[in-house]
């Protein structure tokens, strides 16, 4: 089990968790909703584990509050309804409001637009843009174009590697990190780089990586 | 801003522009802002609004000076022009202070003018100094010293101030001074030269003939020609100070489109994505096809790991770009268009939505253009990470929103592309070049490079070399030039080993080839290919099997896994590869790699796995001793073997 949904709940729970009737779970969930802009699978299982009700009972609480989810994806194809080829578009859009494509948004969008989920995963997976796991809270992307792998991306990818202790396209067990391996982001001119929490650095030495994990974490703290 | 009318473009092409006296320009793309250049843009702001200074401040694009980012340009009235290099906020905050203030330019920051000029136009204002070695040092200083002392001796100290550069553009040529604002340039400079330059230029107003650096600037900027000069993100500037959308009102009020198509097939331009085909006659085959609507796509898919010339004119000149693609629209009938760009170039993406939306509003884009009739509306589509869709039937499906899988041609775009119907797909340096052609006519252009291959070409040069940066050159120029001339040669001083042309579908050019002259069919024959423009440099220190098997990985994980030669054949070839970089390769391990190369060549759908074994091809034919190091003593031995001796044709290479 990922301390994730425990985490998400904890910080949602207005104190009392156990003693639920429908109006506190719905407001529960409301919560849940506000800060993650939809109610992730996990925390929904997390949340029949913890109250004890039945999982349909609260698929059917839910269902009266899915209109967060279904309001964004109607707004998304609404954008992109008269475009042909929207797919692509809209897929965009969600990733860019969640940072990833979940899965419930997927199925939503499969009914909004009348297209087969599989279809829709079809697209995901294929393309290496989308993601199907929710980001860390921090983000490490290696850039592995060729100047950059010329220039020693390996070793830095291997530091922060060794530093994080996760491989490419991993999150840390506390969901703290995520790293991600990129083909190029264009700055070639000052490689080796690599993006953490979208600001990119150039030139980075292997020995300036321990610096910028340690910055990130501190940056936390403050926070 | 107001409508765009014919009669308005028409008064913009009379009227010269006019430049305020001191103004600052920071190039923002990418690359720039990566290296902070937004904060020395909200520096240079904070200072002038508190000093109240009056001077005018611009966003513009890159000018291409990769290695030295961020850059700032800077115009003082009395000043020659200069471009500070390396600049941080700090720095830019001296520059105020110094060089706007009390008219002092500040050292080690410059980065001097290419334009050299063989005379001296006036009084010499300021020495530029710089040992253009690998390592720049106490010389350096010391020139600098004894000019200034020079000076003082000749009472002239007061009038001529000596700087120090961060690059002159001239490399391992000893000693280089510049004489500005002429950009009279003396090369190989020695220290008795000090009291000639001084008292035969600096006083005497003569050029000294024997130092005279006469060599010419390599570059001619064609498709960069706005790029660093003008605010991508704004059309008033572009219609002001770039002649934009002139090209566009001549074709609309002036020219039939047979007659466009006739002006880019004296341009002999070809596409710039790599493949070369004539941009004439793509649009004119997509022209002549019967069909109620047509397509244009501009293929912004820049997937070529180590290239950004493409980001580089999206973010520097979008308008020019959407310039292009409307006259290539008009040329061919078609009324819709669409940008492909990368996801991953969100900048790129901002900025041309950016164009579209100011060209929709002054009626640039639309219903019956500049009262012309002709309608024109144009789209951003966005890339996911998929480098299949530089392909041009993978690219129409993904703007489908499909998977980006590539279709067997023919039938090719032009008669069956985007939903069913013709489309002509160019790439974006393609684009760029159109509206110069019709502006300054086919001929023009065509007189730039060779016989087949006309026209200039960006490149962007990275990896081992000393100054990363986009390079345009008419066709034509070697590669060494463009390396050692523009670039200033391999990093640290070490010795070059390849140079590696159009990513993973191109290959490697050994030392030895290096003198030839760039163009398509040249690079075909050695075993490459242009490509899109990325240019690697290699040191003795790089592995060539290591980077075959880089490309490879590449291709692999790109593959879309549609045909078998491709998915199933580039698996195989990385794991021999793999086995042989280990050190536990076979005998027959390269004849097998050559089996599946050409398996893959012959059998795969699309260019990706056509293309997918030229770097293994090529490394197999220029560094088959390094192959044979792997082989016979595994990588640490390889390793040696490489750095020991330049790949010639060793002894016992020839003997079997």
């Amino acid at each position: 089990m990922t301390p994730t949904p425990t985490e998400k709940l904890d910080s949602a729970l207005p104190g009392e968790v156990r003693k639920f009737d429908e109006a506190g779970l719905i407001s529960l969930l409301e919560t849940v909703e506000r800060k993650h802009g939809f109610i992730p699978r996990e925390v929904s299982e997390e949340v029949t584990r913890l109250v004890e009700v039945r999982l349909e009972r609260l698929r059917r609480i839910q269902g009266k509050l899915d209109s967060g989810i279904k309001r964004d994806v109607q707004m998304h194809v609404a954008r992109w309804r008269e475009e042909e080829g929207n797919l692509i578009m809209i897929l965009h859009a969600i990733q860019n409001q969640h940072g990833y494509v979940p899965r419930e948004v997927a199925m939503e969008l499969s009914r909004e637009l009348g297209v087969k989920l599989a279809r829709i995963y079809e697209v995901i997976t294929f393309y290496h843009y989308f993601k199907l796991q929710p980001p860390g809270a921090h983000n490490v992307t290696v850039c592995n174009g060729t100047a950059c792998y010329l220039k020693g991306s390996t070793d830095l990818l291997n530091e922060v590697r060794a530093r994080l202790g996760i491989g490419e396209g991993e999150t840390t067990a506390d969901r703290q990190f995520h790293l991600d391996v990129v083909r190029c982001i264009g700055c070639c001119g000052m490689s080796p780089a690599m993006v953490v929490d979208g600001k990119t650095h150039g030139r980075v030495k292997t020995s300036e990586i321990a610096g910028l994990v340690e910055a990130v974490k501190k940056t936390e703290a403050v926070a | 801003m107001k409508t765009v009318t014919r009669a308005d473009l028409e008064a913009y092409a009379r009227t010269p522009a006019v430049e305020p006296a001191d103004w600052i320009r920071v190039q923002l793309d990418t690359g720039g802002i990566a290296a902070g250049a937004e904060t020395v843009f909200a520096a240079l702001e904070r200072e002038r609004a508190t000093r109240q200074l009056p001077l005018v401040l611009r966003r513009v694009g890159s000018v291409g000076y990769s290695f030295a980012d961020p850059v700032v340009e800077v115009q003082v009235a009395g000043l020659p022009r200069v471009l500070y290099g390396r600049v941080t906020p700090e720095l830019a905050v001296q520059i105020l202070l110094d060089h706007f203030g009390a008219h002092r330019l500040l050292d080690d920051l410059i980065i001097a003018t290419r334009q050299r000029a063989r005379q001296l136009d006036g009084p010499v204002t300021h020495l530029l100094v710089r040992d253009s070695g690998p390592e720049t040092g106490s010389k350096t200083e010391f020139f600098q010293f004894s000019l200034a002392e020079e000076l003082k001796r000749r009472g002239l100290a007061a009038k001529v101030q000596v700087v120090r550069a961060l690059d002159m553009g001239v490399y391992d040529e000893g000693v280089v001074v510049q004489l500005l604002p002429s950009g009279v340039t003396y090369a190989n400079v020695l220290a008795p030269d000090v009291a000639r330059i001084v008292a035969e230029s600096v006083e005497g107003g003569r050029v000294l003939d024997d130092l005279l650096w006469k060599q010419p600037d390599r570059q001619v900027r064609v498709v960069l020609r706005n790029c660093g000069t003008v605010d991508p993100e704004s059309l008033e500037d572009y219609l002001r100070r770039a002649q934009g959308y002139q090209a566009l009102r001549r074709v609309l009020t002036g020219l039939k489109p047979a007659e466009v198509v006739a002006e880019l097939k004296a341009s002999g331009l070809r596409g710039r994505g790599g493949a070369g085909f004539p941009t004439w006659q793509k649009w004119q085959l997509t022209g002549a096809q019967p069909a109620e609507q047509r397509y244009v796509i501009c293929n912004g898919d820049e997937g070529d790991p180590g290239a950004f010339m493409d980001r580089s004119v999206l973010e520097s000149d979008p308008h020019s770009v959407l310039e292009g693609m409307m006259i290539a629209a008009y040329a061919m009938g078609a009324t819709k268009g669409y940008f492909y760009i990368r996801a991953e170039y969100p900048k790129a993406v901002e900025r041309i939505e950016r164009a579209l939306v100011q060209a929709r509003e002054a009626g640039l884009l639309g219903e019956n253009i500049l009262g012309s009739g002709f309608n024109f509306t144009a789209k951003v589509r966005l890339g996911a990470g998929a480098f299949v869709c530089g392909e041009e039937t993978a690219l129409i499906a993904s703007i489908e929103g499909r998977r980006g899988s590539p279709s067997p041609r023919p039938p090719y775009p032009s008669v069956r592309g985007l939903w069913g119907r013709p489309t002509a797909i160019n790439n974006v340096e393609t684009l760029a070049c159109v509206p110069a052609i019709l502006l300054r006519g086919g001929a023009w252009f065509g007189a730039y490079g060779t016989d087949t291959s006309k026209g200039t070409k960006v490149f962007a040069v990275t990896g081992k070399v000393r100054n990363a940066q986009l390079v345009e050159v008419p066709m034509g120029t070697t590669l060494e030039q463009i390396v050692f001339e523009v670039c200033g040669g391999v990093l640290d001083g070490k010795e070059i080993k390849a140079v590696q042309t159009g990513g993973p579908s191109g290959g490697v050019i050994p030392r030895e080839h290096l003198d030839t002259p760039v163009s398509y069919e040249t690079l075909q024959k050695l075993g490459s290919i242009m490509g899109s423009g990325g240019m690697l440099v290699m040191d003795k220190s790089d592995s060539m099997v290591d980077v075959a098997k880089f490309y490879l990985r590449f291709c692999v994980d790109e593959s879309c896994g549609k045909c078998a030669p491709c998915r199933i054949g580039g698996y195989q070839m990385l794991q021999v590869l793999d086995r042989i970089s280990r050190g536990r390769g076979g005998s027959e391990d390269v004849a097998t790699i050559q089996r599946i190369c050409a398996a893959m060549q012959k059998g795969s759908l699309c260019g990706l796995g056509q293309t997918a074994p030229n770097p293994v091809i090529s490394t197999l034919r220029y560094f088959n001793d390094e192959y044979k190091a792997y082989l016979e003593g595994g990588p640490s031995y390889a390793r040696k073997m490489s750095r020991a001796k330049l790949p010639e044709p060793a002894p016992a290479a020839a003997a079997p």
